[in-house]
């Protein structure tokens, strides 16, 4: 219930500290922005701080559900920065309002045509897309995986909607770089569900529920002992947020982590040489959106009358126990690499601006947030932006429409290259 | 509302996607901090009838001629933060400088700055680091616009005993006067660049600003010059770590202590000499509460600390950081040491912890702890007395300001910090200094907003009687408390309004956080 966050609205002090990275990671004035919404349309109320006063503002009754509410709070990737950068000196919970200010609308029935196809593609189709469903397996043709509707293994590779439909070379290079570290694993192909990672950002909790709990209970039953995703975004769900509702009796693994063990135990060596020097670009769903939720229920009370304390003490996500290293460690393993960091990194990142339902209803502002990271990274000197999330490779490689100024790779086309070139 | 023509003749000069009157965009305008503290205790402030977001100095001219034109009233801000930022009335078109985010041009050799409204302190200090240069940041934090506390509010900064506050770091200043004339003031009123704010040209800096500011109430500020100073620290400050707690190696030649006294007459003895020794590029009050809150990760860390007593014997203390030439800083040691020695005080064993260390060395000189010091606590905070004096009047506003504050915090108005939360330091090497009791109350509870503001009320009847000064209690009330504290200052209220008329005659320019042109007109 969107009332239930009254008293975040009512916290924020209107400090305009959700406009820029955390003060101490202000680096340059020409990347001090972190968040693409405000920078684009200035008006206060594109900021983090400036949806929870219109969320204020609607839940008293003085706007009402209007076009132009329901188009500024959908313009917005969700992509947390403000969230952390208001949580660097406070506790308000910036974007689980703006989520519930999203569930409130979409309850209302005020969904964008866009997402309300994203949304019946995915119950439809079990995938956002409106795939037909084989489509998901046909990039695994020939390759011989191991087929968890038939066969058990220890791990499950989700291979995610976006890589599968989207970037199948991200599934067929992860594929060749578990088999040559010799992992058993198995898909799901086009049994394979979608996550409703989407869904959820647009606010469908219903929908995103019904997914998780038939999702969780999927993956129980094949008794594998890890899932491992490409998708920063399914990664997400299965960690973060299926936790809230199933009870999950696997291990949940981004491949970079997976990839990471792999290196460091040496089931996984990289010997091939790619001379390449990159940036990384985090996604915000892997990094701190990623970061993992402990369940709280208690209450406020009060002591030193107005110091505010939570009982029993409340955690706080703030974004910097997302996944961050393991992706670089695996960069850093890759011989001939080299690794530039951008100035908006980590938790502090900029996002590609694709999520949250930005790159189906607002195309051009997905691109435009787009392009502003690939200037980021264009001023590193790098040759190539590698990411971990298919969706951000995609919108990157948009904004970069062929240019031919920078590559755009998955984590998994680097690894692959070089197992490649060492053979 | 706004008749139609004005709305599409704004439009005609910032373009149609940088003016609004969507309730939606200006709701998020009237929703301000301290906004409770007003009379009635709303949380909201009145909806801009508009919101135009010009993008230079010759969109905010032609939007101010518009507002001339069909006498609208009109109010520009910066960054925005506080009450002071929104209209205060029906039927005013606010500003948003935020397109304005320039930072026009370093003069390394000259050592100063030339920035548009939306320039942080936090932008304009990485771009001066870069050049061996840093600027003053004032106690909101680096956050907030340069020019705004540079032109239009007070501001005093941990950089104060070296750097002074706001009103003396401006230079030269573009003005677009309420009437939608540009003024140029300093050097630049003559054709003679940024340098100066005082001449060759107009030299009108108590007009512009005063103490306190006009507050949104005498036109735009479009651009200004600010000084710079010596950065004596490596070009950029790497921050390492995870939040909350970033941290940055204290740089081979800084050092950070933070002496404890005594007691007040010790301390108020020690900041005198380490002026007068003119060591330091910071030198800060923080009462403990606030040390403890900006150094706890949680509330609840906090909490056990205070209740530890840990802080109990860091009551009068301050924090200081040494920077400069190697020798420099031995020498300065050693004159810390001696002054010390001469008045009882030691260093806190808080300050012997390295990661303190780092992470007081961040706070000073990043400001970027600020608002966790002060709002995380309760949800919200004010400031109040505080005007500036001599250091030992600054000592005697601190002890009164603690009495008359314990009065609310036992009828359970305010939190309690002790009652001791005085927050400032000495400027310019103690030629004079300020200290602020900052108070804290939950903005969500009738009781404790309306003790505040009573709280704020009982300080402006002290501040009168005790001769403590105009102090930062007043900033949000506007003409009637410049009527209040006019009569015993040279009835600088009177001029005030005389400014006020003269430069603004069709009262356009929304004055309700300045002061009207005349009484009747409050």
């Amino acid at each position: 219930m969107l009332e239930d966050y009254e008293r975040y609205m009512e916290m924020c002090f209107r400090c305009s500290l959700c406009k820029w990275p955390p003060l101490a990671q202000v680096k340059s004035w020409r990347f001090s922005n972190i968040c693409p919404s405000i920078q684009r349309y200035n008006f206060h109320a594109y900021s983090g701080g400036g949806r929870l006063i219109v969320a204020y503002a609607y839940l008293q009754g003085r706007i009402g559900l209007t076009k132009s509410l329901v188009d500024l709070v959908y313009r917005c990737s969700m992509c947390g920065a403000c969230d952390v950068s208001c949580k660097h000196n406070s506790d308000i919970e910036v974007y689980e309002t703006l989520h519930a200010f999203r569930v409130q609308l979409y309850e209302e029935g005020a969904v964008l045509p866009k997402h309300r196809e994203i949304i019946e593609n995915t119950l439809r189709h079990g995938n956002p897309y409106g795939e037909v469903k084989e489509k998901k397996a046909a990039w695994a043709k020939n390759l011989k995986v191991k087929d968890l509707n038939k066969e058990k293994a220890d791990v499950l590779y989700f291979v995610g909607c976006t890589a599968a439909l989207r970037r199948p070379e991200v599934a067929v290079n992860t594929v060749k770089i578990l088999k040559a570290a010799g992992v058993d694993f198995g898909i799901l192909g086009s049994e394979e569900p979608c996550c409703a990672s989407t869904a959820y950002k647009i606010g469908a909790r219903d929908v995103f529920e019904k997914h998780a709990r038939r999702n969780v209970e999927l993956v129980n039953k094949l008794n594998v002992e890890t899932l491992v995703t490409s998708c920063a975004g399914c990664y997400r769900m299965f960690k973060v947020e299926y936790p809230t509702v199933a009870e999950l009796g696997f291990e949940v693994l981004h491949t970079s982590q997976l990839l990471e063990k792999l290196i460091r135990d040496s089931s996984l060596k990289l010997t091939g040489k790619v001379p390449l020097k990159v940036t990384y670009h985090d996604p915000c769903h892997l990094g701190r959106l990623g970061e993992p939720r402990t369940p709280w229920s208690g209450v406020e009370k009060k002591v030193l009358g107005h110091l505010i304390l939570t009982d029993p003490p409340k955690p706080v996500r703030r974004g910097g126990g997302g996944v961050y290293d393991p992706p670089r460690n695996v960069l850093k393993s890759i011989p001939g690499v080299e690794l530039v960091e951008m100035e908006r990194i980590r938790e502090y990142a900029y996002c590609c601006n694709a999520g949250g339902g930005v790159k189906a209803a607002f195309p051009d502002f997905a691109l435009w947030g787009a392009r502003e990271r690939v200037e980021e990274a264009k001023s590193t000197g790098a040759q190539a932006i590698v990411t971990c999330c298919p969706f951000c490779e995609i919108n990157l490689s948009d904004a970069l429409n062929g240019d031919g100024s920078l590559k755009v790779y998955d984590l998994t086309s680097l690894v692959a290259k070089s197992l490649e070139v060492g053979e | 509302m706004i008749p139609k023509l004005a709305y599409r003749m704004i439009e005609e000069v910032v373009g149609e996607e940088n003016v609004s009157d969507d309730p939606v965009i200006l709701d998020s305008y009237s929703f301000q901090y301290l906004a409770e503290l007003q009379e009635g205790g709303a949380k909201w402030l009145p909806r801009p009838a508009a919101v135009v977001l010009p993008g230079s100095t010759e969109e905010v001219q032609a939007v101010v001629k518009i507002c001339n034109r069909f006498n609208i009233k009109f109010k520009a801000h910066s960054t925005g933060w506080g009450v002071w930022s929104g209209v205060g009335r029906e039927g005013v078109i606010l500003l948003d400088l935020r397109r304005m985010n320039r930072i026009v041009m370093i003069d390394e050799d000259n050592m100063y700055a030339v920035v548009e409204p939306y320039v942080t302190f936090a932008q304009l200090q990485v771009e001066a680091m870069k050049k061996g240069l840093t600027c003053h940041i004032i106690g909101a934090g680096a956050n907030a616009s340069v020019l705004a506390s540079c032109t239009s509010m007070c501001g005093y900064g941990w950089t104060g005993i070296k750097m002074s506050h706001s009103g003396r770091n401006v230079l030269a200043v573009e003005w677009v006067l309420p009437t939608g004339e540009i003024l140029r003031l300093g050097s630049l009123g003559c054709g003679s660049g940024w340098f100066c704010g005082d001449g060759p040209g107009p030299s009108l800096r108590g007009a512009m600003r005063g103490w306190a500011g006009t507050l949104g109430g005498l036109g735009v500020f479009t651009k200004c010059a600010v000084k710079l100073y010596e950065w004596p620290g490596p070009p950029s400050l790497e921050a390492k770590g995870a939040t909350p707690f970033y941290e940055v190696e204290v740089p081979e030649n800084f050092r950070v202590y933070v002496p404890v006294f005594p007691d007040w007459k010790s301390f108020a003895d020690a900041a005198y000499m380490v002026g007068e020794a003119e060591i330091g590029m910071v030198m800060c009050r923080n009462a403990p509460f606030l040390i403890g809150m900006a150094l706890s990760p949680s509330v609840k860390d906090f909490y056990s600390l205070w209740e530890s007593g840990a802080l109990k014997d860091a009551r009068f203390n301050f924090v200081i950081v040494l920077g400069g030439s190697k020798r420099q800083v031995e020498y300065e040691e050693k004159v810390l040491r001696a002054i010390l020695e001469k008045t009882g005080g030691r260093n806190h064993p808080l300050a012997e912890d390295e990661f303190t260390q780092r992470q007081l060395f961040l706070a000073m000189i990043k400001c970027c702890y600020n608002a966790r010091g002060v709002f995380k606590a309760s949800g919200s905070f004010h400031t109040s007395l505080g005007s500036l004096e001599s250091w030992d009047s600054a000592v005697r506003g601190a002890k009164i300001g603690e009495a008359l504050k314990k009065r609310f915090i036992e009828a359970g108005a305010l939190t309690d910090d002790g009652g001791d939360n005085a927050w400032g330091g000495i400027y310019e090497h103690g030629y004079f200094g300020h200290l602020e009791e900052l108070f804290l109350y939950d903005p969500r509870d009738p009781a404790s907003k309306d003790g505040a503001r009573e709280y704020l009320q009982a300080c402006v009847n002290t501040a009168i009687e005790e001769r403590l000064g105009f102090g930062l209690e007043a900033l949000t009330e506007g003409a009637e408390t410049h009527d209040m504290y006019g009569p015993l200052m040279c009835n600088y209220h009177k001029w005030m309004r005389k400014i006020k008329a003269a430069l603004d005659p069709k009262n356009l320019s929304d004055h309700s956080f300045y002061i009207s042109p005349s009484e009747e007109d409050q």
